[in-house]
């Protein structure tokens, strides 16, 4: 099967696919980060329990294969009378994982700006908000822009879970099954989904690096 | 979790007087009491749902059932060990292309790492399982797993080993070139010794994910650990305590292996270069 023919035949399907593959990717990230900041602010609180709950989360979060989380979302769960839809699992897996690794993303930024300017900046008389808020989130933020642009690009990888599911319409990787057991597949259905994903996370590189010159702290 | 970790985080707060101290305790009271009652309706559940019942979990207590385990779990050892020894070798050879003078062989290696590196290792999988046997070349089960996760490795190795050449001081190459040393002499000699100890902890830290990787086996039906586990479910019928456990085992070995690079990290006083602190371009 030539090129042409696989997009007049899969065109409108890789379309899609790649929108669903787009669309579960950036809802994963917006729940990632939106947690990984939950988890950060426990991981960095003055109240002891929170701080280990903090730690535990990541560590068991950051260490689980996605498949086997998503595996307990979509066949453990309901025997728990928990049910949740198929795209669902895909994004609570990811949301889940990525979170991890945001709040270490987070927790290193937070390193990196040293003792030293906290005790500083509470020498001149600034009270903890006002550190946090003029100090810390500003430098941690900024040295969070690379981390979490690969974190993007993780996120988007780790959506080829939804593979492993029935899903209508297919994402990118389960779309190149769906070819093969329905047309002689060959490298050229896996090529063009391959493009989809390899051009998303350039492009994603390109945009992050741009941010990431512009703001980062030169040390 | 390093040593300055905990500092960074308690310099954030001053000595607390006796009124935080006070609002410090309550917030430890209260989060104390949600999280006991978070892990009691996690038991509720369970116990509502019948699956503390002795038939789901008995079976963990016989050797056999363990024996069958482990021997997945070997499986995914002798994968994840071959992917990573192949991902080694393609990796240095990757970056050596990366940094090449010739423009040329530097563009194509770039594309093929930032190729490897921007698709998912389930699509890699899947054109092992489902192209190359369409082209007449057979290969193990073994094989369509080990190849593909050593390629998606390979990419982010490149990047790795890129990151310890960049660590190399420049002082010492020119040091070597005006002593009449050859640029290839210098990389074999000079740099790339060095650059390999610096990322030995990043090495080891990027099994992690090879090993969560071969967690797809059971699309090319190799026996590892979790497709191991699948096995115990259809005879003993008790799939959320399987599926529970062999998730408890993945995270106590990736997290072994974790604590390992930052161990040797700390002992050669390094830092781990992880898959989310690289330039990704």
């Amino acid at each position: 099967m030539g090129l042409q023919e696989l997009l007049s035949t899969y065109g409108g399907m890789y379309g899609q696919a790649l929108l669903v593959t787009w669309r579960m990717t950036v809802v994963s990230y917006l729940g990632a980060m939106a947690l990984a900041l939950i988890v950060t602010v426990a991981r960095v609180s003055p109240i002891a329990p929170l701080r280990k709950l903090g730690d535990f989360y990541v560590q068991v979060f950051r260490n689980i294969p996605g498949v086997s989380l998503l595996i307990i979302c979509v066949y453990a769960l309901p025997n728990l009378r928990v049910v949740l839809d198929y795209e669902a699992c895909v994004i609570v897996t990811t949301v889940l994982v990525a979170s991890a690794f945001g709040s270490e993303n987070f927790m290193s930024g937070i390193n990196t700006i040293g003792v030293g300017q906290i005790e500083a900046a509470r020498s001149i008389g600034l009270s903890f908000g006002q550190i946090l808020r003029h100090v810390v989130i500003p430098q941690a933020l900024r040295s969070a822009v690379l981390p979490m642009t690969n974190l993007l690009i993780a996120v988007m990888l780790t959506t080829a879970l939804a593979s492993q599911v029935p899903l209508d319409p297919p994402e990118l990787t389960g779309l190149v099954s769906y070819i093969n057991t329905r047309s002689v597949g060959g490298i050229l259905p896996f090529f063009v989904s391959a493009v989809g994903y390899a051009g998303t996370a350039f492009l994603i590189g390109i945009v992050g690096n741009r941010i990431d010159k512009k703001v980062r702290i030169l040390r | 979790m390093s040593a300055d970790t905990i500092s960074m985080r308690d310099a954030l707060y001053e000595a607390p007087g006796p009124k935080t101290r006070r609002r410090i305790v309550i917030g430890t009271v209260i989060a104390s009491i949600a999280l006991v009652a978070l892990v009691a309706a996690v038991a509720w559940r369970f116990y509502i749902t019948g699956q503390f019942a002795p038939q789901y979990w008995e079976f963990f207590t016989k050797w056999s059932t363990w024996n069958y385990l482990l021997s997945g779990l070997l499986g995914t050892f002798e994968v994840a060990l071959t992917a990573g020894a192949i991902a080694l070798v393609l990796g240095v050879v990757f970056m050596l292309g990366r940094i090449s003078k010739n423009k040329v062989v530097s563009t194509i290696f770039r594309i093929v790492i930032d190729f490897f590196r921007g698709v998912p290792s389930l699509l890699l999988i899947y054109f092992f399982f489902l192209v190359i046997p369409a082209y007449g070349i057979k290969m193990s089960s073994f094989w369509m797993l080990a190849l593909p996760i050593s390629l998606t490795a390979s990419g982010v190795l490149a990047e790795v080993f890129r990151a310890g050449v960049n660590a190399v001081p420049a002082g010492q190459r020119e040091a070597a070139l005006s002593i009449g040393m050859s640029e290839g002499k210098v990389m074999r000699k000079i740099i790339l010794p060095q650059a390999v100890r610096f990322v030995i902890p990043s090495l080891i830290s990027q099994l992690v994910v090879v090993v969560k990787d071969t967690t797809v086996a059971y699309v090319v039906s190799y026996p590892d650990m979790l497709q191991n586990a699948r096995v115990l479910i259809t005879n003993y019928d008790a799939l959320v305590s399987t599926y529970f456990v062999v998730a408890i085992i993945y995270i106590l070995i990736n997290f072994a292996i974790n604590q390992a690079s930052i161990y040797v990290a700390r002992r050669s006083g390094t830092r781990v270069i992880s898959r989310n602190q690289e330039d990704p371009v």
